[in-house]
């Protein structure tokens, strides 16, 4: 084959790695440092940065809201996502053409600019409180990324096979279940590893929702650097980044990592 | 400008598969030789090597003397004509046949100039300025054979270049191609899998299996006298018959097969007949006939088909399963014992399959 | 019925959008309509303000950087990518992947140590004897482009690959036996062929970058202020509504200006759409 590439092309493409990798590395060396300021190579092995994570109540608490809210805006997207999805590939001639447009706004409007209008004319406007309102905000994040997923898998689904269902005499809803969703099931795994894992990392919409006791991991990382500088966010990073390379190895074994790339 | 193709001792892997064996070629100049096969018999893989996108393992490809085994496919100088077009998208019919001119550093009028004449050579001239998304399956293919012989390649390929049009355009394009290839004189290797198309366009066929070239003759050669049993059954001989010789007599030899069938043949037809050997032929090298003294091969016919210039008969017989033909005049019904006498003008000797295999 | 159908299945993802997004900042916008001094006070007030137009100006020129080196830079590895054999592909893009998937905080924390007075960046340079004293690399406009390239480089990567991937073998075999060179085949078939996959991931970029809070939050600081980080501290830390609105809606026209126009242009120049 000739496949062949300028050795200078792969000297770049190597360089290019080594930025990418390099600076995660660095996080998880600066994490296991035994000093108490951030350094690397790590200066005597230690796990106490991590440990400190969990002594530190800030840490603990928004640890558990960040994942709280992660599944239950997840959750709210995947029941509304689905059958919207669902409705715009089925019933595509008979819906107008502005629904489509509508589902794309959320990528268009800037995270930043609907956390700041979310807080000023809904959390503060009718005194939600700024849990529920994390919660919103991030249903409307991950919102896309199901629908668009959802609507990936089914373009190459044939709605046929349901209507023999039905003509066979299974009834529509039992019809969804037993023969759409099992088609999407990889579309619905996608989908939720990809609204969860961008939940949890957000700071654009969350950092408008802060309120005295609630606050996420990242805007928590954040404020914390801003007043030490010493390895614990390196640990938490670190356990974030687990977190990531253990759904990404469930995507890898469900579905393979090329479908992210759509 | 034309020349001559030599494949010489080709080896060819990919990966640790080995997928073309000891294969040599010889294509003389302005000649079109076919390579014709199944999928994966190695004919696709012995055009990547000749265009340079493969490289063999062992071996020499040289063309007008010149060697180009490890010459980077750009600087070979051979028109390629691919199966699905290839055609680049993001330029016009023209800018597309112009591309090889292009990077010759042909540019401006002289340019425009050869382009246009190959253009109406190939009756595209008015679509010149169209995108090729903009064209018809057989307009494509016209543009991608101008874009092969406007660089007057000393060597053109085709790589199934019909598979994708429906029969009627493809029967056009085939004479199409064969008249441009002549007219320019071209050395041509032809890359397909269909029989019919490769029989009627080229002046020789290599009939591929396995990565080798199981016979390298012309058609005609190839449909009367194939060389081996394989070639045999794929241009449609359906009886192949084992025999074994057990009396020589002057040029007479008398040879046995299965179930104890005797068949007399007479060398002054099949020329030396070895002590083993099969005895080959389509339906038309075995006659119908209910003279139970015949010299033929006994049988019980089966079903009978109307082939409007014979009945053809499945027969049962002790050598097999074989099918024969019989006259128009007399129809015989399912059951009858008859014998099949062989055609000699229309059967041929093989040597046994276990020796060329 | 199936009008009625496909309605119910959507309406309550309509319904969401509608009421949480729509609605709020069309608020936003009405906020910057309805002040005191007429609807043009609050952005005649923006672009007459020199410290702002200074923001607007530079987070621009941020952009346009990160773009800029994240194009050819993740033009050029996706190319190699699509390039190499199949299992060093999938380990490259899984290598693409990891970053894109770590969140914006932690990335850009990374450049932190980086980059820093004690970073990793000083300390080297000092063992070398390049210097004796560290650079201030963090809270400049240097810092901020590089965390965003490594933030993007990733997303651009990945459009690319796919962009790459989805150009035949033939046409660049077709190309090599019309005597083109590889350097030649890369810049009139490949190039042209990509350019639809470049301007989405243009856009991409200079949307995300234009957008950005926390990278220049990080490592931008008070010296680098951006427009993010300029409405974010409008709206929490001097409680200026108006004023954060206006810039909300700058940013927001000017990411659906180029969304537009780019998603136009490129749907212009798809050969493969014709």
């Amino acid at each position: 084959m000739t496949r062949s590439v300028h050795p200078a092309l792969i000297a770049l493409a190597v360089l290019v790695f080594i930025f990418l990798v390099g600076p995660l590395v660095i996080v998880v060396g600066a994490a296991l440092s035994d000093t108490s300021y951030l350094t690397f190579p790590p200066q005597g092995l230690s796990l106490r940065w991590f440990e400190n994570i969990f002594e530190i109540a800030a840490f603990r608490r928004t640890i558990v809201t960040s994942l709280q809210i992660a599944f239950i805006s997840t959750g709210i997207a995947l029941l509304i996502g689905i059958p919207a999805a669902y409705a715009m590939n089925r019933y595509r001639v008979q819906l107008p053409g502005w629904l489509s447009t509508l589902f794309v706004l959320p990528v268009l409007v800037p995270e930043l600019v609907l956390g700041f209008s979310l807080l000023k004319s809904v959390a503060v406007q009718f005194t939600i409180p700024i849990y529920i309102s994390l919660v919103i905000g991030h249903t409307l994040l991950v919102l896309p990324y199901v629908v668009r997923v959802i609507s990936a898998s089914l373009a190459g689904f044939d709605f046929s096979v349901e209507e023999a269902a039905v003509s066979l005499g299974s009834p529509p809803l039992k019809t969804f279940f037993t023969i759409l969703l099992p088609n999407v099931r990889s579309g619905v795994i996608a989908a939720f590893i990809l609204a969860f894992i961008t939940s949890i990392n957000d700071v654009s919409i969350s950092i408008f929702m802060t309120g005295p006791g609630i606050s996420t991991l990242p805007i928590q990382i954040l404020a914390h650097t801003e007043q030490f500088f010493d390895p614990t966010v390196a640990s938490v990073s670190v356990l974030l980044m687990v977190l990531t390379v253990a759904v990404m190895a469930i995507v890898e074994r469900t579905l393979g990592l090329t479908f992210l790339a759509k | 400008m034309t020349q001559r193709l030599v494949l010489d001792h080709i080896t060819a892997h990919y990966g640790s598969t080995r997928v073309l064996e000891d294969l040599s070629l010889d294509i003389a100049e302005g000649e079109l030789v076919s390579l014709l096969g199944a999928s994966g018999c190695g004919k696709t893989t012995t055009l990547r090597l000749i265009a340079g996108f493969l490289t063999p393992t062992a071996g020499t490809i040289t063309l007008g003397g010149k060697d180009l085994t490890r010459l980077p496919a750009h600087k070979r100088d051979i028109g390629l004509v691919f199966q699905n077009y290839a055609l680049f998208p993001h330029l016009s019919v023209a800018d597309n046949v112009g591309f090889g001119l292009k990077q010759r550093g042909i540019a401006g009028e002289a340019r425009a100039k050869r382009v246009n004449a190959m253009l109406e050579r190939v009756g595209l001239a008015h679509l010149a300025e169209r995108l090729p998304g903009a064209l018809s399956g057989g307009q494509k293919q016209r543009v991608a054979l101008a874009r092969a012989l406007v660089i007057e390649p000393p060597l053109l390929m085709f790589d199934e270049p019909l598979s994708n049009l429906d029969a009627k355009l493809r029967v056009d394009m085939r004479v199409e191609i064969r008249q441009l290839q002549r007219a320019n004189g071209t050395t041509s290797v032809y890359v397909t899998h269909d029989q019919e198309e490769a029989f009627s366009i080229s002046d020789r066929v290599a009939i591929m299996h396995q990565g080798r070239i199981m016979q390298l003759d012309t058609p005609e050669m190839l449909y009367q006298r194939p060389a081996n049993a394989f070639v045999a059954r794929f241009v449609g001989f359906e009886n192949l018959i084992q025999m074994k010789v057990i009396a020589r007599e002057g040029g007479n030899v008398t040879a046995e097969a299965a179930g104890g069938v005797r068949l007399s043949l007479s060398a002054d037809r099949f020329g030396a007949i070895p002590d083993r050997f099969i005895l080959a032929s389509r339906a038309d090298g075995l006659a119908v006939t209910d003279d139970p003294n015949a010299d033929g091969i006994p049988a019980t016919l089966g079903l009978r088909t109307y082939l409007g210039r014979a009945y053809q008969y499945q027969c049962e017989t002790p050598a097999g399963h074989l099918l024969a033909n019989g006259p128009l005049t007399r129809p015989f019904a399912p059951g009858t014992a008859a014998r099949l006498v062989p055609v000699p003008e229309q059967c041929t000797i093989l040597a046994p399959e276990d020796q060329n295999r | 019925m199936k009008r009625f159908a496909g309605w119910t299945l959507a309406s309550p993802a309509t319904l969401v959008i509608i009421a949480f997004l729509v609605l709020p900042v069309l608020a936003t916008f009405w906020t910057t309509l309805t002040t005191p001094g007429g609807p043009l006070e609050p952005y005649l007030a923006f672009f007459g303000s020199g410290f702002r137009r200074t923001v607007l100006w530079r987070t621009i020129q941020v952009s346009l950087a990160t773009t800029a080196i994240a194009l050819v830079v993740g033009f050029l590895t996706a190319y190699v990518i699509s390039r190499a054999p199949r299992w060093l592909k999938s380990i490259l893009i899984i290598a693409a992947v990891f970053p894109l998937l770590t969140g914006v905080v932690v990335r850009s924390f990374a450049w932190l140590i980086i980059l820093g007075r004690n970073g990793i960046l000083n300390n080297f340079l000092i063992s070398i004897g390049v210097t004796d004293e560290p650079f201030a690399m963090l809270y400049t406009q240097g810092a901020v482009i590089t965390a965003m390239v490594y933030l993007f480089v990733p997303l651009m990567i990945l459009t690319l690959a796919g962009v790459l991937e989805s150009i035949p073998d033939d046409l660049i075999q077709a190309s090599a036996s019309l005597g083109a060179t590889p350097a030649a085949t890369f810049r009139q078939v490949i190039l042209p062929l990509s350019v639809p996959g470049l301007i989405v991931g243009a856009v991409l970029v200079f949307t995300g970058s234009f957008t950005s809070y926390a990278t220049p939050q990080l490592l931008g600081g008070e010296s680098v202020m951006m427009m993010g980080t300029l409405m974010y501290q409008q709206a929490m830390v001097t409680f200026d509504w108006v004023s954060a609105s206006t810039i909300a809606m700058v940013m927001v026209v000017i990411t659906i200006a180029i969304v537009l126009a780019m998603t136009r242009l490129a749907r212009r120049l798809n050969p493969m759409a014709v």
